[in-house]
């Protein structure tokens, strides 16, 4: 295994996927990706990212519920996740507001902010 | 033939039998010795009969024989008596009894003479029973205002009062009433009425409208007055009730919001409250016609209700006012009558203009909510946006310094394809806010529905999708803008046959269209068994540019659905359970539909 540090990213849009796997590749990390939360959480399972970016407009199961399932599982729960979307920060305080689950470790609006996310990952990475 | 020279005999022999009287003589033993012939038209045959028997069918003498007193006393008498006449029929008559005296003082014969009066002492009973039973009380009262007559009224409401001065037996007074309507007629001799309250033998105060007239003699002078008094305590109650019934129904048809008209059976409009006027825009001193009414009226309303219909009800209709303006109004019509006849109509009115006014306001203030909504979701949108066309830039920007050509190919598709994307939601965005006029006309709702069916058939075959339209069988004509409520349609039912394609199990799945009218209100419902939709989403599908299905909807799909449906004064409700299915219903109430683009009355 390489020493890398592993992110999966979990986005419904193609051109997100794209970007984020460049621009994570391009500094240096490993990525994985999921079109959904279905297959993010499969994936997380199998392949135990160091960190998980997470997109909360998505088909299938919305963001939050795939967060729930991901904090609520015991092999997944300790991996950060950064919780990127479009909505605002209406879905950060709804998030916070949600009993019984921690708080996203990462909070990031789109437009994506390279030089914060980076920061945000690099920190988060370096805890652990 | 009886002359000058022969006048002294025709008195002699002839007067006495002439004479319009019945003369008898009668003596001490009281028989009837000599008789004129109008005593025997009257009494019948005579000669050797007693008096008694002869005047009063008796073979006693009388009780109360005045004949024995005349004998004794030689006193003449005038008495009446009741006897028979010659028919048996009971005789009323007025009699002299006269002593005839000889010159010693005796007294041999008495001469009887005897007047019929049945007659008048029949119209004195009759007159004496008017006056008792009149349903009025009288008095006649004298110079002093004392009680010297009353009649049988009189006595039963206020008691035997005669004898004492009216103001005390009548009022409860000391002294003479200030107002007194018989001491006016006493002074000038005229008659006179005025109003009096009297209290009755049982305490109750009544009161009485009484005329005074003077009772005159031949001469022409008078010591009488008679007072004629009616009660008049219920009439004056019945007055003031009506008064205040008339003034309360006069105030309220004053201060009345709605207008009120009455019309009567000929040209008179008369009644046409303030309310009224303002509808019709008419000045206060202005005089309307039955003809102006009717014409400002809508066609025809006058004759139906005069036409028995009774009650003639319009919710929604309009008037013309003077200036030839229109104004929404109801309209109540009904007819008034008395006793079974037509004696007019009444007519209520409505105006709804300020009800328009709040409702129009109501949609609009709807519809900006909605944009409000949508320019927030706007952000969203764009931010998704502005994300793939960073993404893109970074492609192309890191390409380029690395050299990948691959990577510069790939920017450039995400640049393109994020560009095509942000020209799509613009145009859609617009279109969404300009907000096109909707043109509403009277079509039928079920061909509308049918169209998108038919339209999707082969789409919905195409994915294994049973695609079904259950319709009422008849729903009458609505005033829809039958294109964009095709657009409705075709969205909710293109989501539907998404959404079944979206489910895990793809196979037998069915949308349903149902078409039918419930309450008043056209109702269309979508119903699907796809995938269904959890809470989050259901919570967001109206109110952002929110889209589950990736690069393949803009997310204004429903929102512009929504927009529609609000513009036809209806609601849309949606009802979804995460992997059972979804039902959209759209229910549009045809008292708030828009009226027709094009005025075309039918």
């Amino acid at each position: 295994m390489s020493n890398k540090k592993k992110i999966l990213v979990v986005d419904d849009e193609q051109d997100v996927l794209i970007y984020l796997t460049a621009l994570f590749q391009d500094n240096g990390y490993e990525v994985i990706t999921a079109k959904d939360g279905v297959e993010g959480f499969d994936l997380a399972k199998k392949e135990k990212p160091d960190l998980i970016t997470l997109d909360i407009t998505m088909p299938d199961q919305s963001g939050v519920r795939t967060y729930r399932y991901y904090k609520g599982n015991d092999e997944l729960k300790e991996i950060p996740v950064i919780i990127i979307t479009a909505i605002g920060d209406s879905m950060r305080s709804f998030l916070k507001k949600l009993s019984g689950f921690p708080e996203p470790e990462g909070f990031m609006n789109k437009p994506i902010d390279e030089k914060t996310l980076l920061k945000m990952v690099s920190d988060l990475l370096g805890k652990s | 033939m009886v002359t000058p020279t022969n006048i002294d005999d025709w008195i002699k022999n002839n007067l006495f039998h002439v004479i319009p009287m019945a003369i008898a003589v009668i003596n001490q033993n009281f028989e009837i010795v000599f008789a004129n012939k109008t005593f025997e038209k009257m009494f019948g045959r005579w000669e050797k009969k007693k008096c008694h028997v002869v005047y009063k069918n008796k073979d006693v003498h009388c009780v109360d024989c005045k004949g024995v007193k005349v004998f004794k006393d030689g006193v003449a008498r005038v008495s009446e008596e009741l006897g028979y006449n010659k028919q048996d029929r009971i005789t009323h008559y007025l009699q002299h009894t006269i002593p005839v005296i000889d010159e010693n003082g005796d007294i041999p014969f008495l001469v009887e003479m005897s007047l019929d009066i049945t007659e008048t002492a029949q119209i004195r009973k009759e007159y004496q029973l008017l006056f008792d039973q009149v349903p009025c009380s009288i008095l006649l009262i004298d110079r002093n205002f004392r009680i010297v007559k009353t009649n049988q009224k009189v006595e039963n409401t206020f008691g035997n009062i005669i004898g004492q001065n009216c103001y005390v037996a009548l009022k409860g007074y000391d002294t003479e009433c200030q107002e007194c309507t018989s001491g006016q007629t006493f002074r000038d001799g005229k008659m006179h009425s005025g109003n009096h309250v009297w209290k009755t033998r049982s305490g109750k105060r009544r009161e009485f409208l009484v005329s005074t007239v003077p009772l005159r003699h031949e001469d022409g002078h008078f010591d009488l007055v008679m007072e004629v008094a009616i009660d008049i305590s219920q009439t004056l109650k019945l007055e003031d009730d009506l008064k205040i019934a008339n003034s309360f129904m006069e105030s309220l048809i004053a201060t009345s919001i709605d207008g009120i008209i009455a019309v009567d059976m000929g040209e008179e409009v008369t009644i046409f409250n303030q309310a009224a006027r303002k509808i019709f825009q008419i000045e206060d001193h202005e005089k309307i016609t039955k003809e102006k009414l009717a014409s400002m009226l809508p066609k025809n309303f006058l004759a139906q209700v005069s036409a028995g219909l009774g009650h003639v009800y319009l919710p929604e209709t309009e008037v013309i006012t003077m200036e030839g303006g229109k104004i929404p109004v109801r309209l109540a019509g009904v007819q008034i009558q008395i006793k079974g006849k037509q004696s007019g109509m009444a007519i209520s009115i409505q105006n709804l203009s300020e009800i328009r006014r709040l409702e129009h306001e109501k949609l609009e203030a709807e519809r900006l909510a909605a944009v409000g909504q949508t320019v927030a979701g706007l952000a969203h949108g764009v931010k998704n946006l502005i994300t793939g066309l960073e993404g893109g830039m970074y492609m192309l920007n890191s390409g380029i310094e690395k050299g990948k050509t691959d990577r510069i190919g790939q920017g450039m598709e995400m640049l393109n394809r994020n560009i095509h994307r942000v020209s799509t939601f613009v145009q859609e965005f617009l279109s969404f806010s300009k907000g096109r006029k909707i043109k509403a006309e009277n079509c039928d709702p079920v061909q509308t529905a049918d169209e998108v069916v038919t339209m999707y058939s082969a789409k919905a075959n195409e994915s294994g999708i049973k695609l079904l339209h259950e319709y009422d069988s008849y729903i009458a004509p609505a005033c829809i803008d039958s294109e964009s409520m095709h657009e409705c349609l075709t969205n909710l039912v293109g989501n539907a046959i998404d959404a079944c394609r979206m489910s895990d199990n793809k196979n037998g799945k069915n949308v349903l269209l149902k078409t039918f009218e419930k309450d008043n209100a056209i109702i269309y419902e979508v119903i699907d068994d796809g995938c269904g939709m959890d809470y989050e989403i259901k919570n967001r599908v109206f109110t952002n540019f929110f889209t589950t299905k990736g690069l393949g909807g803009t997310g204004l799909g429903l929102l512009i659905t929504r927009k529609i449906i609000q513009e036809h004064g209806g609601k849309i409700e949606l009802e979804s359970e995460p992997g059972k299915g979804t039902t959209f219903r759209i229910t549009l109430p045809r008292n708030r539909l828009p009226v027709p683009t094009c005025t075309e009355e039918s």
